[in-house]
């Protein structure tokens, strides 16, 4: 379905009609990364109302501060995602989250809390899934904390109780593996 | 920088964290720092960055569409304003700009179908209940109708079966009086009742004796008093029977007691159930045979 199809615009072109604030700009930002971004989010808040309000808020802050975006400094996506893993992070400290999680139900708190600490799949891309799978499981742990449960790798370490370098050794080794397979 | 240093920073991870964006902006400054000084830096970063890309890519989670809405609406960008946009914008080819008009007006024609359906439903909804009311006013006059209908029709029951005693006693009368078996006896009205008037059938071959209701105009009685039919006989009354007042007879004609012979007849009124002698001063009625 054309409906459907994707935008895509090269980044400079993106970066450039983003910093000249082009309202038609957000939806082809939108449309491409709007899901990647939510993949990020939801992964750290799976409260999917709360997951939802992350991706408005990370959308209003990119359209904000896009002048504050350094693209000698990083990929567009890069600073995108950080946004995004950054709301959500706050997001998940916040009152806000917390008095959504007081306001459970009985009956749904147990799936509920069940659901906060695990990491979900979703199933449209269990391809991912058995790649994450394939990884060591040390390093899957490390880049699970890390990447979908929104912690720093100083929380990681502490978490696995393991040393710092350690745990930046396993993010880089992690990540080593995914190059690895996407290339 | 040797080269050894180099790879070991490469390879310490701080440029993962630096992609995860878990560095102090003390540590970060350090980073984009080496970077600018070092392709292999840059290099190194764009890759991770790349994969990161990559798997955020692989692992998207498509939001519901009303987040979109949502956040348009929140920023205050109308639609109609981005389409003009986009066909001013020189950045995306033909193809772009079709696909985009067509994704902004599916998401339009949504919008406006429910907002169609929500009218429709509301009109629909008015209409009902306009009718139900209607109907409802129709259904009280129709049990109106019924009603008066009932009262008529038990109005009429009445006269019917009015009509029918009626014509009943009338047609036995008639046949009486043609026929030569009986006689017809007149008594009128005497001191008592002067304008009543009654007939009283005797039969010559058995001598039965009858009364017919529609022949016979009498004043009503109390409830402790009704009326006797005495036959004199040789200057002596013989009771022949009681009868009460009109409105208590089911049948227009009454068989009374027969009588061999009789000279006169006459109605007395008496209490209930009848005297032995008739009680002169309510003599009603009285005919010679």
């Amino acid at each position: 379905m054309s409906a459907l199809k994707k935008i895509t615009l090269s980044e400079p072109e993106l970066v450039l009609a983003l910093q000249s604030k082009d309202p038609a700009i957000l939806k082809t930002l939108y449309s491409m990364y709007s899901s990647s971004l939510y993949g990020v989010i939801s992964r750290i808040i799976t409260h999917t109302e709360l997951a939802e309000d992350v991706l408005q808020e990370t959308f209003v802050k990119i359209w904000q501060s896009a002048s504050h975006y350094d693209n000698t400094k990083g990929r567009l996506f890069t600073w995108m995602m950080n946004i995004a893993r950054n709301l959500s992070i706050d997001k998940l400290r916040s009152k806000d989250f917390k008095n959504s999680l007081k306001n459970q139900d009985i009956e749904n708190n147990v799936s509920f809390v069940d659901d906060q600490n695990k990491v979900t799949f979703n199933p449209d891309v269990l391809g991912v899934k058995q790649l994450v799978e394939n990884l060591k499981p040390d390093l899957q742990a490390v880049l699970d904390l890390v990447y979908y449960k929104g912690f720093t790798h100083v929380e990681a370490a502490e978490k696995l109780e393991l040393p710092l370098g350690t745990v930046k050794t396993r993010i880089r080794l992690a990540i080593i593996e995914l190059r690895r397979n996407f290339n | 920088m040797s080269v050894e240093n180099l790879k070991a920073y490469i390879e310490s991870g701080v440029l993962e964290l630096y992609v995860l964006g878990d560095l102090s902006p003390e540590e970060t400054v350090q980073v984009e720092e080496m970077a600018s000084r070092h392709p292999e830096v840059r290099d190194e970063i764009a890759a991770i960055e790349q994969a990161m890309e990559q798997y955020a890519m692989q692992n998207a989670v498509e939001p519901s569409a009303d987040v979109e809405t949502k956040l348009f609406e929140l920023l205050g960008l109308n639609e109609e304003k981005e389409s003009q946009n986009i066909a001013s914008t020189s950045l995306d080819s033909n193809t772009t700009e079709q696909t985009k008009v067509v994704q902004l007006d599916t998401n339009y024609t949504k919008v406006r179908t429910l907002r169609y359906a929500l009218v429709a439903c509301v009109a629909l909804l008015i209409v009902s209940l306009a009718s139900l009311f209607i109907t409802y006013n129709k259904l009280n006059d129709a049990h109106n109708q019924i009603a008066s209908l009932n009262l008529d029709k038990q109005k009429f029951a009445g006269v019917v079966s009015k009509l029918e005693f009626d014509n009943q006693g009338l047609s036995n009368m008639a046949e009486m009086t043609d026929s030569k078996e009986w006689a017809t006896i007149r008594l009128e009205g005497q001191k008592f009742s002067p304008s009543s008037k009654m007939k009283v059938y005797w039969n010559k071959q058995n001598k039965n004796v009858l009364i017919n209701y529609v022949a016979m105009d009498l004043p009503k009685t109390d409830a402790e008093h009704e009326y006797q039919l005495w036959a004199l006989v040789n200057g002596k009354p013989v009771s022949l029977g009681v009868f009460g007042g009109d409105e208590k007879a089911k049948e227009a004609l009454v068989k009374m007691q027969a009588i061999e012979q009789a000279q006169a007849f006459a109605v007395t009124v008496e209490p209930r159930g009848g005297s032995v002698n008739p009680t002169m001063d309510k003599l009603t009625v009285m005919g010679g045979v």
